[in-house]
């Protein structure tokens, strides 16, 4: 359940460090985010010497949540931490590798590129 | 489950109209059933419940039941039963269920002891009416009906556990489960962590594993009569002095003593 003001880790090597969501993308008016939506986010904290520095409006796609996430078959997987990773117009991430582990429904949400860097397909 | 109140609802009007066309047969019931022994209520329906006297009209029908007339085969055995109640003359508040006057064939939810056990067969029409016949308790289909959920849950939860073997898991166990992935068809994954939490709800019932993923800690819910479970071993059983271990999703390292 990410809103406005939220504050995420980033789960890649892009070079931020923090994002604070600011807007959700996709329909009008809504109130929060999960996994496999994409806000927009600013760069609250950044690795120096990286392509990305703070303060920086950029793309991201929710990947951990600590709102769990409802399966059919009446699983749940919940997160210790919320987090995303950074991604361009297209929805490549602009990183080349992933941390942590990422939940399967990102696959079918054509986010295949991110899920085959990922450590752990949970 | 409205499907099962419906057929609760037909097997019961199922259950009248064969009861009072076979005692109508045997020809010596006669008038004997239209009343319900009561010399007020002479107008009373024979298939239905008096609603002045509130006498099940089945008992009455079964009181004057001949013991000697041919019986059809496939309710032999609840025939026989009855008949040594009306020689006996056990009184009115023995509720009969229609579906044992049915002879059905599917799985008894608890309505009578008498389909359950071979003891009635044996004993069909050689008993001498002083003998005690073995004592056959018959469920109120009514009563049945209002925890028919429980039932329906419990039923449900011995099927799986007669298929599989289900182990006991509790709260601080260390379980490594094998779970079968829907998209990934090739191979079971596998899930280490402490249960930290169980909820039982009959067929519904949950845990939850916690565990650490790629430097992530990860909480999962399964249920545990899932058939996507395939294989549930438990490794180690950590003392707990509580049944929700949720204290652990701050500390690190808590429990490893």
């Amino acid at each position: 359940m990410i809103q406005p003001q939220t504050r995420l880790n980033v789960a890649d090597n892009s070079g931020a460090r923090e994002l604070m969501c600011i807007r959700i993308i996709g329909t009008s008016n809504r109130r929060y985010a999960h996994i496999g939506d994409v806000i927009v986010a600013v760069i609250k904290e950044a690795i120096p010497n990286s392509p990305l520095e703070k303060s920086e409006v950029i793309r991201a796609v929710i990947v951990r949540t600590c709102k769990e996430l409802k399966r059919n078959n009446g699983m749940k997987i919940r997160y210790d931490d919320n987090a995303a990773v950074v991604i361009d117009q297209e929805g490549n991430p602009k990183g080349t590798r992933i941390f942590g582990a990422i939940a399967r429904e990102l696959r079918q949400l054509n986010f295949t590129k991110i899920v085959s860097l990922a450590p752990e397909v949970l | 489950m409205r499907s099962l109140i419906g057929a609760l609802v037909r097997r019961q009007t199922l259950g009248s109209s064969s009861v009072t066309a076979r005692l109508q047969s045997s020809g010596r019931v006669g008038a004997s059933f239209a009343n319900c022994g009561n010399e007020n209520h002479r107008f009373c329906s024979s298939a239905s419940n008096c609603p002045r006297c509130s006498k099940n009209h089945f008992l009455r029908a079964f009181h004057h039941f001949p013991s000697g007339s041919p019986r059809p085969s496939t309710s032999e055995l609840k025939s026989g039963s009855l008949a040594k109640f009306g020689g006996s003359g056990i009184s009115s508040s023995l509720n009969l269920s229609p579906w044992s006057v049915l002879g059905t064939s599917f799985p008894s939810r608890g309505i009578s002891t008498a389909g359950s056990s071979d003891a009635p067969t044996s004993q069909d029409s050689s008993i001498p009416f002083d003998d005690v016949p073995p004592r056959i308790k018959f469920k109120r289909m009514d009563k049945t009906a209002r925890n028919i959920m429980q039932i329906l849950n419990r039923e449900a939860v011995e099927e799986v556990r007669t298929q599989r073997e289900v182990p006991d898991i509790r709260p601080g166990y260390i379980v490594q489960l094998k779970v079968e992935v829907p998209e990934n068809k090739r191979r079971l994954s596998t899930v280490k962590g402490i249960v930290i939490a169980r909820r039982n709800a009959g067929i519904n019932t949950t845990f939850r594993i916690r565990r650490q993923v790629a430097g992530v800690g990860v909480e999962s819910l399964f249920m545990l009569y899932s058939p996507n479970i395939k294989e549930v071993k438990i490794l180690d059983k950590k003392k707990v002095r509580r049944a929700k271990l949720y204290y652990l999703r701050e500390k690190m390292n808590a429990l490893s003593k």
